[in-house]
């Protein structure tokens, strides 16, 4: 059965509400989401994208149920048209960002951690377990030698040696901020691209710091080039 | 190098836009439900009308709404147009966003070191939003709020109080003593109705949002934050650099507390503060959502005069803190 000619729009938001559904339900299984926002977030949109499903379908059987005709207008024709062509396009094209780009733009993550409940062995350690541990004790002698295993994304850095960084969120990709750990690079080391990610074994170092005086930094003792990991942000 | 940014700022438009969505849906849910089980919004037009009441009961209606400030655009929008004081339903729009359960407690578990932050924000939050209530009440509401809002608005409001002309329907003369007790029970609106009624409005507002947040993306991928975070330590341009950022960053509400703490230690106090005020009332992700209650004077007004009570209540914080 085709719908009446009037009862189009009833049609058009429920195919354009089931988009925005598809979004949101889609995302919630294709990753992107762990690219885009904290967990916490997670299950609120894909509860979203259900109730967005139902309510779409709610207006298909209204389009094609019987009912009140209905006119609709230009703008709710205008919106309904272009919500629709957005949703397709945010479906069609995954995000696809610059670690390196945005950590570039963004100032360093300056939380002071006053806590920390326990410690984890040294190998264990993340890279953000590492720079919230060097920012909670900053004398450098205290971890020289200390067995290192993490992996981050290559940050370029102005006037000194790329560092390995992660990218801290707290939200979504807006709130970003950087944070990173400097590497003594192996000589005769081709560079790695911007954004690459690496597992590193190594140890921790002492190096110079570019402002004088001595700063710890991983000393590699196997570099290897990793695929983006599932969960690239951290809490 | 272009498209690289470009890319990145396609990712930050899809997460703030992903992120606020669910928020919207709730909005318009409970704009829907309040439609649903108080047709007619009588209970809207008892609120009261008094300049201060007004709008400190529309703060407190924030309570009852746990959503940021996405959510409550469409909540606020419906307040008004079923005849609420302008300032109860100003009020709510403005301090909801903060004087909400959810929103108190992401900033205490940000803070906890820090209580007079826990009280300073509420607090904050209400100066503001009577300041602007009061401010947009001298205004008259034809040169406000929007033409469609207004029209909707003005079949709510008793005819002694907008006239005939204004309201362009309904019956001449004072209505007789015995109509204005037995007055027409509101009907309520055929499922349906409701349905497609709040499909229109989650599209249109979702349209809203994206203009907002490509906005948002685009200036948050081409202006580099390090240049508003440079002038931290100095007591006023710290807090005029906070509220540009709280206007370019746009996250909610319930998570900014959290994203402040990301740079609480190299700013003012008064800063952070007037980061954690400005940011629920208005960023460029609502510019374009506060178009929908507002004609360009109003959303003017709305943003002067919030980044005047911010600045005000920022240095005032900075005089007490530093």
């Amino acid at each position: 059965m085709t719908p009446p000619l009037l009862q189009r729009a009833a049609l058009w938001r429920a195919a354009s509400l089931g988009l925005w559904a598809l979004v949101m339900l889609y995302s919630s299984v294709d990753g992107r989401l762990d690219l885009l926002l904290r967990a916490v977030f997670h299950p609120l949109v894909a509860l979203a994208g259900l109730l967005l499903l139902l309510v779409a379908l709610l207006q298909l059987r209204l389009a094609f149920g019987p009912g009140r005709q209905e006119r609709g207008d230009r703008r709710q024709a205008r919106t309904l048209l272009l919500t629709a062509a957005i949703a397709l396009l945010v479906l069609l094209l995954p995000p696809a960002p610059s670690f390196a780009d945005l950590a570039g733009q963004r100032p360093r993550d300056e939380t002071a951690e006053s806590e920390l409940s326990f410690v984890l062995p040294p190998a264990q350690r993340s890279l953000t377990d590492w720079v919230r541990l060097l920012r909670s004790q900053p004398d450098p002698k205290l971890f020289a030698g200390d067995p290192v295993r993490i992996s981050g994304f290559v940050l370029p850095m102005e006037g000194e040696p790329p560092q390995l960084a992660r990218l801290l969120v707290r939200c979504c990709l807006a709130d970003a901020s950087p944070v990173g750990l400097p590497v003594h690079w192996p000589a005769g080391q081709a560079p790695f691209p911007a954004d690459q990610w690496l597992a590193i074994d190594g140890v921790m170092g002492l190096g110079p710091a570019p402002g004088g005086g001595e700063r710890l930094e991983v000393v590699p003792s196997r570099i290897r080039p990793i695929p983006r990991p599932a969960r690239p942000l951290e809490p | 190098m272009i498209l690289t940014r470009l890319a990145t700022a396609w990712a930050l438009f899809q997460g703030l836009l992903i992120e606020a969505l669910p928020f919207l849906l709730i909005g318009v849910l409970i704009s829907a439900g309040a439609r649903w089980f108080a047709p007619g919004g009588r209970w809207l037009r008892r609120l009261p009308s008094h300049p201060l009441l007004g709008p400190l009961t529309g703060a407190a209606l924030g309570f009852a709404l746990p959503a940021c400030e996405c959510g409550n655009v469409p909540v606020a929008r419906r307040m008004l147009s079923g005849g609420a004081p302008l300032g109860a339903g100003l009020g709510f729009l403005f301090a909801a966003p903060v004087l909400n359960p959810i929103v108190i407690a992401s900033t205490w578990a940000a803070f906890p070191d820090q209580p007079w932050l826990l009280l300073a924000r509420p607090l904050g939050a209400v100066l503001v939003a009577v300041a602007l209530a009061l401010l947009l009440g001298l205004v008259p509401e034809a040169l406000l709020l929007q033409a469609d809002l207004l029209a909707e608005r003005r079949l709510h409001q008793p005819l002694a109080a907008v006239g005939l002309l204004e309201r362009s329907s309904g019956l001449v003369g004072a209505p007789p003593a015995s109509a204005l007790s037995a007055e027409v029970a509101p009907v309520r609106p055929p499922l349906a109705e409701l349905m497609k009624h709040a499909s229109q409005e989650f599209l249109y507002l979702a349209l809203l949002l994206v203009m907002g947040s490509v906005i948002a993306a685009l200036v948050q991928s081409f202006v580099p934050r390090s240049w508003l975070l440079a002038v931290g330590g100095a007591p006023t341009l710290s807090i005029l650099a906070l509220m540009l950022l709280a206007l370019v960053v746009s996250v909610c509400s319930s998570v900014d507390a959290f994203l402040a703490l990301s740079f609480a230690a190299q700013v003012t106090p008064g800063a952070l503060l007037a980061f954690l005020l400005l940011g629920p009332v208005i960023d460029l992700k609502l510019v374009s959502l506060l178009g929908l209650l507002f004609r360009p004077r109003g959303l003017v007004l709305t943003t002067a005069g919030a980044a005047l009570m911010v600045l005000l209540i920022g240095q005032w914080v900075n005089l007490w803190r530093l």
